[in-house]
C-alpha cells in the first residue's frame, strides 16, 4: 500500500495532548471532506500523561481502503509535524522518512534555524515554519476528545488551527475549504495559512 | 535452584527490571523534556545548594574542587524549580533553541 500517506505530529504531553490530537484529527476529517480513507489516532507507548513528554499523534491519508488497521504506529512519515520546536533538540523526528519529506514546525525561528538541529536534513525535501503560538497565543488543556470520548471543545480552537494552515500551503494535502469546514478557529487557520514560511531543499 | 530446569532457548528476560545505576540511570533519559533550561551566573551563585536539594532529579551537583554548582543537561526536564528556589537570583530560564549544546537525540521516547 505505497498510496497511503503517513503524517507523525510530535507534541508535548498533557500541554499539548489536545492540540496534537486536533492536528491529525483535523487533516484527517478534512481529508475524509473529500471523500479520501482515513485514520487518526494517538500512541499510548509513549505514555502521554506526564507533562512536557515528547509523545506522537498519528494520520493516515489514502485514496484507497486502508488494510493495516492493527499498525498503531506510523513506521514511514512522509509529514512530520512539530507541535512544539524544543522536540528537535530531544528527538530524531525523521526516523523512518522516506526522501523527499516536509517538516511543519511551530516556532518563531527561520527554518534555518531549525535545520541546524537536524542532523539528517537530506531526508528532507522542504520545511514549512508558522508562529502558531505568536498567531493565536492561547494553548487548550483540555483532555476532552480523548480515548474515543465526545470532544466536547472542538477541532482547531487553540494553535493546531494555524498549524493545519501552514500545513495546507506547504503540502497541499487537502483543500483550504474542507479544512475551514472543520477547524473551528478558522480566522488563525488563514493567518497561520498566510505567515507560513516554506524553504525548499 | 529452580525447581525445574528451562530449557536455554525457552528462556526469557525479566520484565520491568533495569540494571542498578551507578551516578546516572542512563535508561531513564528525561533532557529532552525541556523547553526552559536554567541557565546560572557563577558570580552570583553563593553555594547556598537551594538547587541541589530542590531539584527532583538531582541535576545541580556541587563541584567541590571547583567551589561551584554544575547542571545536568541529560536528566535536566526543564521544570524550573531550581529557578523559583534560588535564594541569591543567580539562576533564570532561557529558551533551549538558544543553545547548541543539551541536545539528547533518542531514537524513540522509550
Amino acid at each position: 500500500m505505497a498510496s497511503i500517506k503517513q503524517i507523525t505530529v510530535w507534541a508535548r504531553g498533557v500541554i499539548q495532548d489536545k492540540e496534537g490530537r486536533d492536528i491529525s484529527n483535523g487533516i484527517a476529517a478534512a481529508a475524509d471532506f473529500e471523500g479520501k480513507f482515513t485514520q487518526a489516532f494517538d500512541n499510548y507507548v509513549d505514555l502521554p500523561d506526564r507533562v512536557n513528554v515528547p509523545l506522537r499523534k498519528y494520520a493516515r491519508i489514502s485514496d484507497e481502503e486502508i488494510e493495516e488497521r492493527y499498525e498503531y504506529e506510523n513506521e514511514h512519515p512522509e509529514i512530520v509535524i512539530l507541535a512544539d520546536a524544543t522536540i528537535v533538540k530531544g528527538m530524531n523526528v525523521l526516523r523512518g522518512m522516506p526522501k523527499g519529506g516536509t517538516l511543519v514546525v511551530n516556532t518563531d525561528r527561520s527554518p534555518d534555524d531549525i535545520l541546524k538541529f537536524i542532523p539528517n536534513k537530506e531526508l528532507l525535501k522542504q520545511i514549512v515554519c508558522v508562529d502558531a503560538n505568536g498567531i493565536c497565543g492561547d494553548r487548550t488543556v483540555d483532555f476532552s476528545g480523548s480515548e474515543g470520548g465526545i470532544d466536547s471543545v472542538g477541532i482547531g480552537a487553540g494553535v493546531a488551527a494555524p498549524i493545519l494552515g501552514a500545513l495546507v500551503k506547504g503540502t497541499k494535502l487537502v483543500k483550504l475549504e474542507s479544512l475551514a469546514k472543520v477547524v473551528k478557529n478558522n480566522e488563525a487557520m488563514y493567518k497561520g495559512f498566510d505567515q507560513a514560511k516554506v524553504k525548499t531543499l | 535452584m529452580p525447581y525445574f530446569k528451562i530449557p536455554k532457548e525457552k528462556e526469557v528476560p525479566l520484565g520491568c527490571i533495569t540494571p542498578a545505576p551507578v551516578g546516572e540511570q542512563p535508561m531513564m533519559i528525561t533532557g529532552n523534556w525541556r523547553i526552559y533550561r536554567p541557565v546560572i551566573e557563577q558570580e552570583k551563585c553563593t553555594l547556598c545548594m537551594s538547587c541541589v536539594i530542590f531539584c527532583p532529579d538531582a541535576c545541580w551537583q556541587l563541584n567541590a574542587e571547583e567551589d561551584e554548582v554544575v547542571w545536568n543537561a541529560k536528566y535536566c526536564k526543564g521544570c524550573s524549580i531550581c529557578v523559583r528556589e534560588c535564594t541569591s537570583g543567580a539562576l533564570s530560564t532561557a529558551y533551549e533553541l538558544d543553545f547548541e549544546d543539551g541536545v539528547v537525540r533518542l531514537e524513540k521516547p522509550f
